[in-house]
């Protein structure tokens, strides 16, 4: 069961990077699977409806739970920022206080890699980060500021 | 999950997190002078200092401080705060001293080997023994005669060039009224050492072998020769070299300025703070007479560092350690930045 979600998660994906103007070869190189499972995906052949549905769920989850979920389900830290780039529905943008002392303690929590340390102050990449507020959870200094934000942003190739 | 490690050896330890970038905080309690800055520094609360006089009187297998690992963050600011360097945080190996976006005290302590006349004062004075002076002497059997004699006139006896002369060549007596300075000319090797570091100009010496170069001999077997080394870890910057040294070849500058106050009406004489100071500037006066009962503790301003391990070890709170100025490098870090000017008082 747990890959049938996945299979769904990447179904999802692939259906979001198909509208933002990516080609079959590109998606594949993306998501890391094979030209003719996309090619699959898009023709709506091979697929349990029931898998898409439950992925459906899983990306409307808050975004700590999506987060958390979808690594469980992949094991894998690179395809789960993957899926959560492509697939997350709000976005969202930090700010971070004066108070931060620069312990690193996000950078260490931040799944999806968003968090640097610049000159003794964490540094959130908007683009990256997936609200899950993690860091903002164990933020010894309580620094950190999660926004959700409204913007047309589409995920774009790297 | 991100979880801290603690590995504890004897009264040392060292918390670890280990995630994108190891970060390693390692407490050295033999370094550690039990100021407490680290704990009242400490953004999260996770360091508590012992009772360190207690434990510096009783010899007790306890560590001077202890830190709560599931609350440590590793961020450092122990680290960077410490005037002794007891605590310190590496990040991928590298000390964040040597990290330039984490400020550190303006302070150092270097000798300058090109004076250094390898007396070993410093060596004898340091409080924190972090400082090896090894010297070698000229040969005898390479040198030739020099010439050596002392102005009676001008002489003080302050016995300084007896306590330097690597030769054990000169004696003077100090018995007021019955001042005197004798040179063993079999035993002189007219290194010079007492010439350099006479306050006065009493000393007269010159060796053949420099001055005139008559002889074949190498002049540099002539010399003494040594090496001056201060570590680092040790060294709390006090100034007591500095202070000693005949030659100006000691140079020590303190991370703080301030002032120490003793209350001799509150001071009980009890000796705890006596104990504790890292750099002896605290000490009970030497009696005048027998059976003397001591009044108070005397201090030495000059080579206290202002850590405030006396105050906060006294019972009786008769001391107050007042910093007024704080040297660090520029970070832009400004919670740095107000940790740092709040170790003024």
């Amino acid at each position: 069961m747990p890959s049938h979600i996945c299979s769904g998660l990447k179904y999802l994906a692939t259906i979001e990077l198909k509208s933002n103007g990516y080609s079959q070869r590109e998606i594949a190189n993306e998501l890391a699977i094979n030209r003719s499972t996309v090619s699959h995906y898009l023709n709506g052949r091979n697929l349990s409806w029931n898998s898409i549905d439950v992925a459906k769920t899983v990306t409307q989850l808050s975004p700590k739970d999506f987060l958390i979920l979808t690594q469980s389900l992949f094991k894998d830290l690179q395809m789960t920022q993957k899926i959560i780039s492509i697939c997350k529905i709000r976005n969202y943008e930090a700010e971070v206080s004066d108070t931060c002392i620069g312990c690193g303690l996000c950078v260490d929590l931040c799944l999806m890699k968003a968090v640097s340390l610049d000159s003794l102050k964490a540094n959130i990449d908007s683009i990256k980060c997936c609200g899950c507020l993690i860091c903002l959870e164990g933020c010894p200094t309580d620094s950190i500021k999660i926004l959700e934000v409204f913007n047309d942003r589409k995920y774009k190739k790297r | 999950m991100i979880v801290n490690t603690k590995n504890v050896e004897d009264k040392d330890f060292d918390i670890k997190r280990s995630a994108d970038e190891l970060r390693n905080l390692s407490f050295k309690d033999h370094v550690c002078i039990g100021c407490g800055i680290c704990e009242t520094t400490c953004p999260v609360e996770a360091i508590s200092v012992g009772d360190v006089a207690a434990i510096l009187r009783s010899n007790a297998s306890d560590s001077k401080l202890s830190i709560d690992e599931d609350k440590c963050v590793l961020c450092g600011m122990c680290s960077g705060l410490c005037p002794a360097n007891a605590l310190v945080l590496s990040i991928n190996g590298v000390n964040i001293a040597d990290i330039p976006a984490y400020p550190k005290y303006e302070s150092y302590a270097e000798i300058d080997e090109d004076k250094c006349i390898y007396c070993q004062r410093c060596e004898i004075a340091c409080p924190r023994e972090a400082i090896t002076i090894a010297r070698s002497l000229p040969d005898r059997s390479k040198l030739v005669t020099g010439e050596i004699e002392v102005l009676d006139e001008e002489c003080v006896h302050c016995g300084i060039c007896e306590e330097l002369c690597p030769a054990d060549a000169i004696l003077v007596n100090r018995t007021p009224g019955a001042e005197s300075i004798a040179i063993d000319k079999d035993k002189c090797v007219y290194c010079l050492v007492c010439k350099k570091s006479c306050p006065t100009t009493a000393i007269k010496a010159s060796c053949r072998i420099c001055s005139y170069g008559d002889y074949d001999i190498d002049p540099a077997d002539a010399a003494t020769k040594g090496s001056a080394f201060i570590d680092d870890e040790l060294c709390i910057n006090c100034g007591w070299c500095e202070g000693v040294c005949p030659t100006e070849a000691a140079k020590v500058k303190k991370p703080f300025t301030g002032t120490l106050e003793i209350h001799q009406d509150v001071c009980t004489v009890c000796g705890t703070c006596v104990d504790i100071c890292p750099c002896d500037v605290l000490s009970f006066p030497e009696p005048t007479a027998p059976a003397q009962i001591v009044e108070n503790v005397g201090k030495d301003e000059e080579y206290c560092i202002k850590c405030g391990a006396c105050e906060k070890a006294c019972p009786v709170n008769a001391i107050e350690v007042n910093v007024t100025a704080v040297d660090y490098t520029p970070t832009k870090s400004k919670s740095w930045i107000e940790k740092l000017e709040a170790l003024k008082n």
